[in-house]
């Protein structure tokens, strides 16, 4: 009851503001601007938007060859690393010639220098599709069907490496990126701990809900 | 316990943190740290990017973002995410976010067109806003007043700004970027189905056998779901078949066993052609007892155009003996001279022959609209005769290099495989169906072959029409925010659908205007006409992403209007623009996205916004209070004579006054503010809500004042409210609280049970409730109401004007291939198609600011055969120009990248500024759609 009586009164005092707004819709008389920001400042392009003798970016990535031992920070705890050398040749990925799991799969990639590919692309989170073969209703409550399944090899849906890996241009940013990682391992910027309790952590978002 | 042993748990949502304690660290793994002790918040939410709608997980401390990982728990995604996804973590924090509102001045601090801009109050910008808006509904009525509007829009925001425009200000100039991407695939859902959306979901690819990509890059543009087409091929490679169709080799066809590399637009043809397999040569395919029960067959007339200019408008007039017209130059105007009159060609006269023309012949064009009538199966096959394996092979043949009988052979096999006796198919596409002068009629082809072998809405096998946007289908479609429509499938040109949203929107009955036609193509020529004096880019980048760009920017800033953009970031509409506003972004605000599996998904504000941004629908509900009863109600006339009435007077009975404002009646009324704000319960508890409780900025707001929000839950509200359209007919959504609770449901939401394959008696209660009505024993009732009656005739016309109706049925369509309006020839010698690459979003304002995805691919280059590239005297990593009559380009070659284009064809992305490909592009459309056709048009390209 106090809850609603301040809304409604905060919606009063609101509604007299904008009234008493409506009558003096003119510029407020304390402010001084000059206008110091051009149009080819803004943005990306950086010059006219008028004449199209634009000189691209250009790309250059990394020529570092694959095992030199080179390697990119990840961008934050468990986030996917880019890849740090020359793909040329190596992609692309095909059934049956996949070229980067000949040094990422785990039981090799030590011994050629990368990076191993971690637990989870081994770990299977798609419950089978057996509920729409029955006729059942695959209802989406929350958690209600978390399958976790360990698997020997490599899952399917992980096969497309450079669906989330790439590589990296060695030019400069177009913008700076003000994002900060908060590494909560030690050698979180080089390895992935996403496996365990922690694929499980937080999931349960509605748990002050019922 | 091993993991092994855990394939299913089933547990409550109350259960399901025991559960998940439960699930212990097994022993072979290594212990690591906890997020949760080093104070870190989790919660769900939504993929910004593309129309998959991928689950995140967003882990939050201090106010920011800290990581991304993909939700095990997310049914679309299920853990994994693409690049894009993950980098979701970065997207909020480019360094160059706008902070403040941004207005073109002259030194003492005026507007001024032709001034830079300066910093000002949020106060001023509305000031600003409300006298433009005002300027322009004096000089041109509700028509001058125009929103590009977006298929990124939250659900709540895109209802917002619709209520605004339709209600408030009566105008149906709002219209999405979601009509650049969808509305082919909308209309062809209306006029097949009679109601928008597919009839299957993404659990199709887990059970089929054939997944068939129709010039969709689905490798690059949906990655998620291409991961789930990988992981069936790998599951069985054998049984499971990917086929490839495109004008082009891309990451697509690595895994795909077939590919068909065609010459565009000839997928009209090729649709055609398997129909034609059906229908002459395995008449046993065909399932009659589907058909006689649940399809009739139509026809519309051929000869609409290509939806660009027409003669007469005001910015092509006068004619001049250069054959120049008005704005545009002899160049342009042998492309747009097309829209009026067409010579039929070679490749097209075959099939245009059962309509009566011949190689040739003039075809003269005029508008169609949406007109189509029945016709008897036996029209529909003598329709069909043309598409023999040898014509279709002939004109369809897109690789010069490729043998001809080789093609002829993956045709065939690409036919056996829809007719196999057994084998599911899932036929998919985007925007290489949709972006067509023909994409209406091409999507409404990919129905025909499925229905003819009773292989649509089954679990595994369907037409599946995947959507390009985050919300397109959420918001756009759903909510109904494009000029023609109104929430839940219901149209501004129907009396009875105007009525119920008026009295939904508790407005006068008469308020909502009848005339929808400003389609965003439409927008940007009545700016270059004239007509629209105001216009509001909202979550899109307009005068980045349309074709013809060049006409469009200098409308904008040469004549007398005022461009107003909301972003999160400066773009090139930015840039055009007499006003820039700092938005908000996506995990800034609470919100909600509907996906191409008809997924509703919900997420809560995670973090405030930078500086003094605040979110669209903050921005829209304060311009509301700008504007009364009297301001905005009058009488007005629009420029077809359509007379809007004077509801005043019926506003007053209501109990408005002429000072009611719009934010009174539209968003802080007495329903509204029955959602309550509770900090104490969930989901509010423990989350920011910058509209409803302003928050810790204290941002200066529209009255000078300090915001302290709205005081009620404005988002539950537009929420509920936008649902209450579609519950009860066929749209039906869960409780807003809900959403918060679980991964997204697809609606119908019936009983609290989502619905996995529409119009199907087993999955669809609206389908079972339809049979048992019917009575007629149906598997199937395809049970929207659109265009379900219609007059009679065969391929050349209508010949019963009397409607027989339709009940339940969907159609199939007798629709030929026919050329584009601008082809190769021997000066632009070469076809330019363009799209997207998997690590940008769109124009790039986002994804180019993220460190990461910048440097995957940093610039748009061209994508070219090295024997084109040959040709032209160019090598790897030149600097080439792609000029088209409109407009020319400069980018790097490339003849070994992702894209391995056939000669004589070349790919640009369009996120690059400084690529700025839309200069070249055509703006040509589908007719009926009005979709632009963003993949063919004809270039020349030589050494820079």
């Amino acid at each position: 009851m106090k809850v609603i009586n301040k809304i409604t009164l905060g919606l009063v005092a609101a509604t007299l503001l904008f009234v008493g707004c409506n009558e003096n819709a003119a510029p407020a008389k304390s402010e001084v601007v000059k206008p110091t920001i051009s149009e080819d400042s803004l943005g990306l392009r950086k010059t006219s938007l008028y004449d199209e003798n634009v000189k691209p970016h250009g790309t250059k990535y990394s020529d570092s060859y694959a095992g030199s031992g080179h390697k990119i920070e990840r961008a934050f705890q468990d986030a996917p690393p880019m890849i740090p050398h020359d793909v040329t040749g190596l992609i692309p990925i095909k059934i049956g010639d996949n070229q980067c799991l000949n040094c990422h799969l785990p039981d090799v990639a030590k011994d050629m220098g990368a990076t191993p590919i971690p637990p989870s692309h081994f770990t299977n989170f798609r419950p089978q599709s057996s509920y729409a073969i029955k006729g059942e209703n695959t209802s989406s409550e929350s958690l209600a069907h978390i399958s976790i399944e360990k698997e020997k090899h490599l899952v399917g849906a992980r096969f497309n490496c450079t669906q989330c890996h790439a590589p990296q241009d060695t030019g400069v940013l177009a913008v700076p990126n003000t994002f900060e990682p908060d590494y909560i391992d030690p050698d979180g910027a080089s390895k992935s701990r996403w496996n365990g309790d922690r694929m499980l952590e937080g999931l349960n978002t509605a748990e002050s809900g019922k | 316990m091993s993991l092994s042993r855990r394939k299913f748990l089933k547990s409550s949502a109350a259960a399901s943190a025991a559960a998940a304690i439960g699930m212990s660290v097994p022993a072979e793994l290594e212990a690591s740290a906890s997020a949760a002790e080093s104070g870190w918040r989790w919660d769900k939410a939504a993929c910004r990017f593309c129309g998959t709608g991928c689950g995140i997980m967003m882990a939050t401390k201090n106010g920011k973002i800290v990581a991304v990982k993909g939700d095990p728990a997310a049914p679309v995604n299920r853990g994994l995410n693409c690049i894009k996804g993950y980098f979701n973590a970065k997207i909020m924090y480019g360094a160059d976010r706008l902070t403040k509102p941004l207005l073109r001045m002259n030194d003492k601090g005026e507007f001024d067109k032709k001034g830079q801009f300066g910093e000002i109050s949020w106060q001023r910008a509305f000031d600003e806003m409300e006298k433009n808006i005002r300027k322009a509904l004096k000089a041109s009525g509700p028509e001058g007043v125009a929103v590009f509007a977006s298929g990124q829009y939250t659900v709540m925001e895109g209802y917002a700004a619709q209520k605004m425009m339709k209600a408030g200000f009566r105008s149906n100039a709002i219209d999405p970027n979601a009509r650049h991407c969808m509305a082919s695939a909308v209309v062809g859902f209306y006029q097949t189905f009679g109601i928008d959306e597919p009839s299957g979901c993404y659990d199709d690819i887990e059970l089929t056998d054939t997944v068939v990509s129709w010039g969709s890059n689905m490798a690059e543009m949906h990655p998620i779901l291409w991961s789930r087409v990988t992981d069936r091929k790998l599951s069985d490679p054998e049984r499971v078949k990917v086929i490839n169709m495109s004008t082009y080799r891309h990451r697509t066809s690595d895994l795909a066993d077939i590919e068909i590399i065609f010459s565009p637009n000839t997928d009209l043809a090729m649709w055609n052609y398997i129909a034609r397999e059906i229908v002459y040569n395995n008449p046993d395919a065909i399932d009659w007892d589907f058909l006689k029960k649940n399809i009739i067959f139509a026809a519309s007339p051929v000869n609409m155009g290509y939806g660009m200019r027409r003669a007469g408008e005001k910015s092509i007039t006068p004619v001049r003996p250069d054959g120049s017209a008005g704005n545009y130059s002899a160049k342009e105007m042998q492309t747009i001279n097309h829209e009026m009159e067409h010579i039929v060609s070679a490749k097209e006269a075959p099939a245009l022959e059962p309509y009566g023309y011949k190689e040739g012949d003039k075809m003269v064009n005029k508008p169609a609209g949406l007109k189509h009538w029945e016709i008897s199966f036996e029209e529909y096959k003598k329709f069909l005769e043309p598409y023999t394996l040898d014509y279709v092979a002939r004109i369809a043949k897109g690789d010069p290099d490729e043998p001809l009988e080789q093609f002829k052979e993956k045709l065939q096999t690409l036919a056996d495989l829809y007719i196999e006796k057994g084998r599911k198919v899932v036929s998919f596409w985007t925007m290489g169906m949709n972006q067509h002068t023909r994409g209406t009629w091409v999507n409404t082809l990919s129905y025909n072959v499925h229905f003819m072998l009773n292989k649509q809405a089954l679990p595994g096998s369907g037409a599946f029409s995947l959507t390009g946007q985050p919300s397109a289908c959420g918001t756009a479609r759903e909510v109904g925010t494009f000029c023609h429509r109104l929430p839940a499938d219901m149209m501004v040109k129907n009396p009875k659908h105007r009525k119920i949203a008026e009295n939904r929107w508790k407005i006068p009955e008469g308020t909502l205007n009848p005339v929808g036609n400003q389609h965003i193509m439409k927008i940007h020529r009545d700016i270059e006409d004239g007509v629209v004096k105001f216009a509001w880019v909202n979550v899109c980048n307009a005068y980045q992403d349309s074709a013809s760009a060049k006409h469009w920017i200098k409308a904008a800033r040469n004549m007398d209007n005022f461009i107003v953009t909301s972003d999160g970031y400066p773009g090139i509409s930015a840039m055009v623009s007499d006003l820039v506003l700092p938005s908000a972004m996506i995990y800034e605000k609470w919100g909600a996205y509907g996906n191409a599996e008809r997924r509703t998904q919900h997420w809560r504000q995670q973090v405030l916004p930078v500086g003094d941004a605040m979110s669209d629908t903050w921005q829209w509900v304060e311009l509301s209070k700008r504007f009364t009863v009297k301001d905005v109600w009058g009488p007005y006339t629009l420029r077809n004579g359509v007379k809007l009435a004077d509801v005043r007077k019926a506003a007053h009975e209501m109990g408005y006054t002429d000072d009611t404002t719009m934010y009174e009646i539209l968003y802080a009324n007495k329903e509204a503010k029955s959602y309550k704000i509770d900090m104490n319960a969930f989901p509010q508890k423990g989350y920011d809500n910058s509209e409803c409780n302003g928050d810790s900025r204290n941002v200066v707001g529209s009255d000078g004042k300090v915001f302290k929000g709205y005081g009620f839950m404005i988002h539950e509200y537009l929420f509920e409210e936008y649902a209450s359209f579609g519950r009860g007919h066929g749209h039906d959504l869960a409780p807003f609280t809900t959403y918060h609770k679980v991964r997204g449901l697809k609606w119908p939401v019936v009983d609290g049970k989502e619905t996995q394959w529409r119009f199907n008696v087993k999955y669809d209660p609206y389908a079972a409730k339809a049979v048992a009505k019917s009575g007629n024993g149906s598997t199937h009732a395809f049970y929207g109401k659109l265009a379900k009656a219609l007059t009679q005739g065969d391929l050349m016309g209508i010949t019963d004007k009397n409607k027989k109706p339709l009940t339940d049925k969907a159609k199939i369509f007798a629709r030929p291939y026919m050329d584009p309006p601008e082809m190769p020839d021997a000066e632009y010698d070469t076809w330019l198609c363009t799209g997207r690459v998997l690590e940008h979003w769109h124009s790039g304002t986002m994804t180019m600011r993220v460190p990461e995805l910048f440097r995957a691919v940093p610039e748009a280059l061209c994508y070219m055969n090295p024997k084109t590239a040959a040709e032209k005297g160019l090598k790897q990593g030149d600097l080439c120009w792609v000029e088209s009559r409109r407009g020319k380009v400069k980018a790097h070659v490339e003849t070994r990248g992702r894209n391995r284009p056939p000669r004589g064809l070349v790919f640009v992305p369009w996120f690059d500024e400084k690529v700025f490909i839309n200069k070249v592009c055509l703006d040509a459309t589908c007719p009926m759609s009005k979709q632009t056709d963003y993949k063919k048009c004809a270039v020349k390209i030589y050494k820079a």
